[in-house]
């Protein structure tokens, strides 16, 4: 059996200099995607005539079709069609792509989670007489957050993940320096699996984290910890 | 005073309130009784628009809403006018007593959050929450919880108070502390509707009782007269069903 254990270590400090455009990638598309789904769960709220069938168009075909092909349809199909795409760069495609996909199914955990918050939340806030908006910022927004944040916080860990497919456009990142460093030494399962454990690091760290922010919005809808 | 005229509320073809007139003075307390499904906690939620009565008029202390057009303006007029407690509590979950009785005010007041707060903890106290100010309602028996729901009410010195069966959700020994609350907002010569089925609130508390049944008011007068002498079959069978319930 070949193992060779000592150049998988020394792959680490090499793979991990591409930790923060992992991050960058993941992180703005995590943010794109929240304000995505927020604005798509609105629009499915409430039925907007026109944008809701077209909408519901695009969230069948962020879920339906397969991640890498809706990477390689917007970074290499897009501009076919419209040439200003063509000078759109890599990364840009990535986000894109995983902001709208993970936006689509992020509508879903939104919407779920405002039909989770009790109708008479809002009549309450509409009894002392809190406007409309008023009613969302103070009462029904906090609630709707606190639902979201467990199913929310494992598409963050999946768009950090699915961020390893961008460098099938040509993007350097982790995956990518991986990929060379195997195609070079020919010790592929030590390249992989370094760049596979730190990818599992990662989820590791930001599950440690997500359990932390639940259970600090947790707290006003916990018995025990209140006298 | 209050002067409801006319007040019609269908869902769709369902007609749940076929034409209710009521008029009732500053400071009394009026008690709606009745069968469940008569509509008395629908009348209830179109005094302050949390329905939409189609047909009417409603007047609270000189303002006076034509239900067949109005604006977002006489909405808020109106809920200015009124407060609301509810059946299940209708706290809000994310936020402390404290601030579900303060907040309001600060919101809708135009008051600092300091003074809200001082206002908040005072009126806590007038209900017996000294203590708690800072538990959220998921720490909070069901009859402290109602007391939060009246303070928050009261914190908006509203010109009545509107009760929907402020009781029915709560254990038989938690519904003494509530009702007790209730009994001092009464001294305090507050205007309060209360729909309820506790009729020995009903019938010891309320300056008049009110008995609707199928979407209109059957019978009305002091509680002495309806429930020992009612005039109505209706109100005549509801009674003796319910006196054969507690018995």
């Amino acid at each position: 059996m070949k193992f060779d254990f000592e150049y998988m270590l020394s792959l680490f400090p090499e793979i991990i200099k591409f930790l923060p455009i992992v991050l960058y990638i993941g992180t703005l598309s995590f943010l794109l995607a929240i304000v995505i789904g927020f604005v798509f769960s609105i629009i499915i709220k409430n039925k907007v005539k026109i944008l809701y069938p077209i909408l519901k168009v695009i969230i069948s075909y962020s879920r339906g079709v397969p991640t890498l092909i809706q990477i390689f349809i917007l970074y290499f199909g897009v501009p076919q069609i419209f040439p200003s795409f063509s000078s759109m760069n890599a990364i840009t495609a990535v986000i894109i792509a995983l902001s709208l996909r993970n936006g689509a199914y992020l509508s879903e955990v939104f919407r779920s989670a405002f039909l989770a918050v009790d109708k008479e939340q809002y009549e309450a806030c509409l009894s002392v007489n809190m406007t409309k908006w008023q009613a969302l910022r103070t009462v029904i927004l906090p609630q709707v957050v606190r639902i979201s944040i467990p199913p929310a916080g494992n598409y963050y860990i999946m768009i950090i993940k699915d961020t390893s497919l961008a460098f099938t456009i040509g993007v350097i990142d982790m995956m990518a320096r991986a990929k060379l460093e195997a195609a070079v030494s020919y010790k592929f399962l030590e390249a992989y699996l370094m760049v596979g454990i730190i990818y599992w690091m990662i989820s590791i760290v930001l599950s440690f984290l997500q359990s932390k922010l639940e259970h600090a919005v947790e707290k006003p809808y916990r018995k025990e910890e209140l006298k | 005073m209050i002067k409801i005229t006319n007040l019609h509320k269908s869902y769709g073809s369902t007609v749940v309130l076929k034409g209710i007139d009521l008029e009732i003075a500053e400071g009394e307390v009026v008690a709606i009784i009745g069968p469940s499904g008569s509509g008395k906690s629908t009348f209830l939620r179109c005094i302050n628009f949390l329905e939409e009565a189609q047909v009417g008029t409603i007047e609270i202390d000189g303002i006076k809403v034509d239900l067949e057009n109005y604006t977002k303006k006489h909405v808020s007029d109106i809920r200015k006018k009124t407060g609301m407690v509810f059946q299940n509590y209708g706290l809000f979950k994310n936020k402390n007593a404290l601030h579900n009785v303060s907040e309001p005010v600060r919101l809708t007041r135009n008051t600092s959050r300091q003074e809200a707060e001082q206002l908040a903890y005072k009126i806590l106290a007038n209900v017996g929450l000294q203590g708690k100010e800072h538990n959220y309602p998921v720490a909070l028996s069901g009859g402290q919880q109602q007391r939060v729901g009246i303070a928050r009410a009261l914190a908006l010195d509203p010109y009545v108070i509107l009760f929907d069966e402020p009781t029915s959700s709560l254990d038989p020994e938690l519904v003494e502390e509530v009702l007790n609350v209730m009994k001092s907002v009464i001294n305090s010569k507050r205007t309060m509707i209360v729909v309820t089925h506790e009729m020995d609130f009903a019938q010891s508390v309320a300056d008049r009782v009110v008995f609707m049944a199928d979407g209109v008011i059957i019978e009305q007068g002091a509680p002495k007269d309806i429930f020992q002498n009612p005039q109505n079959e209706r109100t005549q069978k509801f009674l003796r069903s319910y006196l054969h319930k507690s018995k």
